[in-house]
């Protein structure tokens, strides 16, 4: 097995646990993590995809519930919002729960430093959470969050309709769902969507640090090298990957939602906060960083787009190395990879874009995903 | 002459049960488009109002389809605000009968005198496009709401929509405090009676779809809304709690005809 060979500029191995920040929200302590870990567990014997979706949006406008919010909204530019659907069923709601715990302090970080370096910004993290139920199990919505103390200031029940037309008019960045549908139906409208699953195990990420981990092929960038890939093999891949160096990839689905963390990563770099950024980002791809790994460097760069980590694991399994840095969502295309991290404790989203989906639906289990690098 | 208000029947349309039914009056400048007449038939254009009239037809519909001897429907009347169209009721009416619509009476009014017109005829709900005539409606205790302007969508307006209501809370307008629970005038009684028809449909069949969306406040506010809808038997389709959000997004995806202000009810 070829070790990965890691590019990683200025890759720290520490993330702090440090001391709750001052924002007065009231966070949740580590004890109340694991209480409510232990009660996932005890509900579902095994991961599975659910039936459900996680939103968290950023937004313009900050809570400030006297204020007047009537005009203007259609220039929502630095918005990412990841959606959650939450089913009435109580029992569904502890894993939910759990990955909403484990994301929201983080999000938290970001958001109080954010708004401690610019007061007057409204670019913030947000969490809503929209469910196709109708409003008849709006009380028993309110009260189950409630109940498991999750600070969720927006939702939806769009009564039956499509959560689309909402994500379309408050310009969705990114959207997460655990029905493949909804998901397909969302990429389809433009939106950055991935499905959801989540793992057996949690493994503990940072409180104060976000980070969000990305394959490149069909995710970041478009699949045409992994049709290449499909169709002739690896040689012919690199060989094309070579020849086309300098010409930047197509944008994937998931270019948009990289984008805007690099926004705000922006923010905090401009405040002198480069190296103890609350947002850090990471690629984890099965490129090598010999050969077909310079593209997509390239490519990122085309784009003006900043990531934190490259890592290229030439083919290794993604599992242990996301282990390593314990991303809090992570997005692949390939089942294959999901399932693999997720068996490693890490939160993966599956992005059902590209050829490898074609595949899959062919029935054969795509296995290529470990091709040996001499 | 000038105070008095004349009231007309539509003899094109069977008159609804006076107690039972739902009184919407609608003024004229809000169903016409100003202008002259049509050259050909003499009558004017429609305008904002007139998908409103079209839901407001559908949910009478379905309504008698289910009981042919239903008397809760909407009863939809026309009523002039200005002197200028108080004088021109015989195009009013031409043009009302030209187009089918289904209004039961006109009431002809003018500035002075709408709004006492609109409290002695028990109107339960009274659209407008202006605003003024709205917020002094609302002062006087008579139910008013602002009648939103539509998407130009030609492929929404072929087929009949369903009625859609936003249900708000506007904090900042004044709203009646002058209504009384017991007022027949009152809100609540408008809002339990849309919330009884909504109960004659199902989940999915319904031609009225009632949203309830939360501007300020975060979900103890709208907890507390669904629970006092509840109590009035008002039981909403969608509820968007937006803690502060713009609502503009969310009115142009809803498309309401009107968006009525439910802050007093308690």
């Amino acid at each position: 097995m070829p070790s990965p060979l890691l590019f990683h500029p200025g890759f720290s191995s520490t993330w702090r646990r440090s001391s709750r920040s001052s924002s007065g929200r009231g966070w949740r302590s580590t004890s109340n993590t694991r209480w409510l870990m232990k009660q996932s567990l005890s509900v579902l014997d095994r991961p599975s995809p659910l039936s459900r979706y996680l939103s968290v949006r950023t937004r313009r406008d900050r809570v400030n519930p006297s204020r007047d919010c009537g005009g203007g909204g259609s220039e929502h530019h630095a918005h990412l919002h990841l959606t959650a659907a939450i089913q009435s069923d109580p029992a569904c709601w502890c894993i939910i729960v759990l990955f909403f715990c484990v994301c929201f302090q983080a999000l938290e970080a970001v958001n109080a430093q954010l708004r401690e370096l610019y007061p007057e910004s409204e670019e913030l993290f947000d969490v809503v959470l929209i469910t196709n139920n109708h409003a008849n199990v709006g009380l028993r919505l309110i009260n189950t969050i409630n109940h498991y103390q999750l600070f969720i200031e927006r939702f939806c029940m769009t009564g039956g309709n499509s959560p689309i037309g909402y994500l379309k008019a408050y310009h969705t960045n990114l959207y997460l769902s655990a029905d493949p549908d909804k998901v397909h139906e969302a990429l389809e409208a433009g939106i950055a969507a991935a499905t959801m699953f989540t793992p057996d195990k949690m493994t503990e990420v940072s409180e104060t640090q976000l980070r969000v981990a990305f394959d490149g092929d069909a995710v970041l960038f478009s699949d045409e090298s992994e049709q290449i890939y499909k169709a002739h093999g690896l040689d012919k891949f690199f060989e094309h990957e070579k020849a086309h160096e300098n010409r930047p990839l197509d944008h994937g689905p998931l270019k948009g939602f990289l984008e805007v963390l690099g926004k705000l990563q922006k923010k905090f770099y401009a405040k002198g906060r480069r190296m103890d950024c609350p947002i850090r980002t990471y690629l984890v791809t099965a490129r090598s960083a010999a050969s077909s790994g310079t593209r997509a460097l390239k490519t990122l760069r085309s784009w003006g787009l900043e990531i934190d980590e490259a890592l290229f694991l030439a083919g290794a399994p993604k599992g242990p190395m996301l282990e390593k840095i314990r991303p809090h969502i992570f997005f692949d295309d390939q089942m294959f990879h999901v399932e693999g991290a997720a068996e490693m404790g890490t939160v993966a989203c599956h992005v059902p874009y590209g050829i490898a989906q074609r595949a899959a639906r062919k029935g054969g289990k795509d296995k290529e995903t470990s091709p040996v690098v001499k | 002459m000038d105070n008095m208000v004349s009231v007309v029947l539509n003899t094109d349309v069977k008159q609804k049960d006076a107690d039972s039914a739902v009184v919407v009056a609608v003024t004229s400048r809000a169903l016409f488009e100003q202008g002259p007449e049509d050259d050909e038939t003499g009558v004017w254009k429609l305008s904002r109002a007139f998908p409103l009239l079209q839901a407001v037809q559908k949910v009478n519909d379905c309504l008698l389809e289910k009981n042919p001897a239903e008397s809760l429907l909407l009863d939809v009347i026309l009523i002039t605000t200005d002197s200028q169209h108080q004088q021109l009721s015989s195009v009013l009416i031409s043009s009302t009968r030209h187009h089918g619509l289904g209004v039961g009476k006109f009431f002809f009014s003018s500035e002075e005198t709408f709004i006492d017109c609109l409290l002695e005829n028990n109107v339960q709900l009274f659209l407008s496009t202006s605003k003024d005539e709205v917020l002094m409606a609302s002062q006087k205790g008579v139910p008013s709401a602002l009648l939103e302007a539509r998407k130009n969508d030609s492929s929404v307006q072929c087929q009949r929509e369903d009625l859609r209501v936003w249900l708000h809370e506007d904090l900042i307008s004044p709203c009646d405090s002058a209504s009384q629970p017991s007022s027949r005038h009152s809100p609540q009684r408008f809002l339990a009676q849309l919330g009884e028809i909504r109960q004659r449909f199902g989940v999915s069949d319904s031609p009225l779809w009632i949203s309830l969306v939360i501007l300020h406040g975060g979900r103890e506010n709208c907890g507390n809304r669904l629970k006092a809808l509840r109590s009035l038997g008002v039981s909403v389709d969608d509820v968007y709690c937006l803690a502060g959000a713009p609502s503009d997004p969310l009115l142009s995806l809803l498309q309401p005809h009107f968006r009525f202000n439910c802050s007093f009810v308690n």
